[in-house]
């Protein structure tokens, strides 16, 4: 026959009961064995004394509401701490006794001893811990995955655009210089013989007048188209057209300077020249670069003053200056003389397409050269300056041999 | 999103005069369950959620804005304002307490009384003052949340078979009562342990009184005289109950306690 106080005392469990104030009223022997208390000291204490501070936070914030609320609470978690301040893992349930009035009379506790399944939820704590790094980690990797193949695909994608762009780019200068080269240069070149061979009939002082006009006109026509064409080359791809060679070229500016007496021959022109040795470079374009520089001077230059065209070689450079007198070119107007399509304050009938200065200058880097500008009360003066051997300048012979002559 | 559904804000009573109750660390509203029906008669109730408990919306938690008590302190003023109350009696259990006194420093106009039950502007012991903990003891606390993710998990969701004695209890508490997601509990408990308002109770103009068990373990009776010297105008009560939860175990002696306040 099983003894019923036996069985408290000495049960595989904990037991204690605790009264209305808290304190313990009541505890088995396993509970005081495990404590190293004897009843009389565990008698003397209250419920919350037994457990470690955290365990007491717990209790009062959560466990004690709880067993208020709901009359019970089970399978909690505590650490009981014993007299020589060791900890004992237990599961704790508790329920409340109270009298017919609903007055609490007190609490029954029985506690189990969890050491082995409170290392096991650790273990799960931290296993759900790694699995949650890991879930994480994964996540990261992921997205960086899917920002990397995003961004791979935009790169080829605007590879593949641009690809498309560029062929349509080249195909539109393909057409606009054959449109320039032969649609437009070919019925003008019908009209000036057309107008050569009238001039050499006999004809009438008007129809003599007329056509000079029209053949000036042809040629300053003509003159556009060019610069058209330079501009479409440089601008549209495929390379500014520059084929240097060594050359003299003082004969080249004589030239020009005097296609310009002819044309203006109520102008000044004084040439200083020195010119020692032979230039590297494409004749026709320096010699077209003159022209702009000069054609400028006589159009914006005070009229009355003359034209100044020097050309030196001093260690290995060559300089080709242009001066002339009048107002000096304002600040702000400097800033843009360069770019194409620019056009200063002149008159209507004088007017060009504004690609003068902007396909000089473009002469000038093709050669590894500069073309600059200064402007005051005294002179307004343009000078260009490139080295005058091959090896010594930063010439794109590649971008110079992939220009393809259109006309 | 409405205030009022963010802090599950439960309003009742057939009074005009307002009075609010605020529940501590660890559990929710159901903690006035015993104490809040008693001023139905004479007061609107109002009953609230904190963010991160009970039926509060827990995406509304942010762990900036409740980094410390001023972001609870926020969401009391904005609850009041919400619902346009003047002249509130405010009632606050545990950290609550103070974190009521820092809405009526914020916003002194709405306040007409308080009610503290087991205050205490600090927990942890500094010179000259006993908060009733030493620091590497709350640390253990700290740590203690972090290591006992399973502990935590038995005491939110404890099994409720039913109870034969309240019936009415069984299923709403089943569902809310002292669960709370793990992380937010861990910042609560920080945030709460953590925290040193001393400087902030000479600031309090609203008349107090201070309710005090003769045993709590959480805010010793040397903490309430403490915040009851602190406070401009305060009354100090000494229950007789013992714990941190008088409100839950000795409901008759703070429901005269705040009659008599008020």
């Amino acid at each position: 026959m099983e003894d019923l106080q036996d069985l408290y005392e000495n049960a595989p469990c904990g037991y204690l009961s605790i009264g209305h104030d808290g304190r313990i009223v009541r505890a088995n022997a396993t509970l005081a064995a495990w404590l190293g208390y004897s009843t009389e000291e565990i008698l003397a204490r209250s419920f919350i004394d037994l457990l470690n501070v955290p365990g007491r936070i717990f209790y009062e914030t959560h466990f004690a509401p709880l067993l208020r609320m709901q009359g019970f609470f089970e399978e909690v978690a505590l650490d009981l701490v014993t007299k020589r301040d060791q900890r004992v893992a237990v599961l704790a349930s508790a329920v409340e006794k109270r009298d017919e009035e609903g007055n609490l009379l007190f609490t029954r506790v029985t506690l189990l001893k969890a050491e082995e399944r409170r290392r096991y939820e650790r273990e799960l704590v931290n296993a759900k811990a790694a699995a949650e790094a890991a879930r994480n980690e994964l996540a990261e990797l992921n997205a960086s995955l899917t920002a990397r193949v995003e961004k791979e695909v935009n790169e080829r994608l605007r590879i593949m655009r641009g690809l498309t762009d560029e062929r349509e780019t080249a195909r539109l200068r393909e057409q606009f210089l054959a449109i320039l080269g032969h649609d437009l240069r070919n019925p003008l070149a019908s009209i000036k013989s057309g107008l050569q061979m009238l001039s050499r009939d006999a004809q009438s002082e008007r129809a003599r007048s007329i056509i000079h006009l029209m053949t000036e006109s042809s040629d300053r026509m003509a003159a556009l188209i060019d610069d058209l064409l330079d501009l479409a080359r440089i601008r549209l791809g495929g390379g500014f057209k520059v084929e240097p060679r060594s050359v003299d070229v003082a004969p080249i500016l004589e030239q020009v300077v005097g296609e310009l007496r002819t044309a203006h021959p109520d102008k000044a022109f004084e040439t200083r020249l020195d010119l020692p040795q032979p230039v590297f470079c494409d004749a026709p374009r320096i010699g077209q670069l003159a022209s702009n520089l000069l054609g400028n001077a006589v159009v914006h230059g005070a009229a009355d003053e003359p034209i100044i065209l020097e050309a030196a070689i001093h260690d290995g450079w060559l300089s080709i200056s242009v001066a002339n007198k009048g107002a000096p070119i304002p600040e702000k107007v400097r800033k843009r003389l360069f770019r194409p399509f620019f056009r200063g304050e002149v008159r209507p009938s004088q007017q060009g397409l504004g690609l003068g200065l902007y396909i000089s200058s473009e002469i000038a880097k093709a050669h590894g050269g500069t073309l600059r500008l200064t402007s005051g009360e005294t002179e307004t003066r343009f000078t260009l300056r490139m080295p005058v051997a091959p090896e010594a300048r930063r010439f794109d012979r590649s971008k110079s041999q992939s220009a393809r002559p259109d006309e | 999103m409405s205030v009022l559904v963010r802090n599950n804000v439960v309003q009742s009573g057939a009074g005009t005069r307002p009075m609010m109750f605020a529940h501590g660390f660890g559990c929710d509203q159901n903690m006035w369950r015993f104490v809040a029906p008693h001023f139905e008669e004479d007061f609107r109730v109002i009953l609230f959620d904190h963010v991160g408990a009970g039926r509060s919306d827990l995406s509304a938690y942010d762990r900036e804005k409740y980094a410390d008590l001023t972001g609870y302190a926020a969401d009391i003023v904005e609850i009041c304002r919400e619902l346009d109350l003047r002249d509130v009696i405010f009632v606050g259990h545990s950290v609550s307490a103070m974190i009521g006194m820092l809405a009526a420093i914020e916003a002194p106009g709405l306040f007409g009384g308080m009610v503290f039950v087991g205050p205490s502007p600090r927990y942890i012991d500094d010179a000259g003052y006993s908060g009733g903990f030493t620091e590497a003891q709350i640390e253990e606390l700290l740590e203690f949340l972090d290591d006992n993710h399973m502990g935590w998990s038995a005491a939110m969701g404890p099994v409720i078979m039913g109870n034969a004695d309240r019936p009415e209890l069984a299923e709403e508490l089943v569902n809310s009562f002292c669960r709370t997601d793990p992380e937010i509990a861990k910042q609560f408990a920080r945030v709460t342990f953590m925290s040193d308002n001393r400087e902030d109770l000479p600031k309090l103009r609203v008349p107090t009184l201070v309710l005090q068990c003769k045993e709590d373990v959480i805010a010793g009776q040397q903490v309430g005289e403490y915040v009851h010297r602190a406070l401009p105008d305060s009354r100090l009560v000494i229950l007789d109950a013992t714990g941190h939860c008088p409100n839950l175990s000795a409901p008759k002696e703070v429901v005269a306690a705040i009659k008599a306040f008020v």
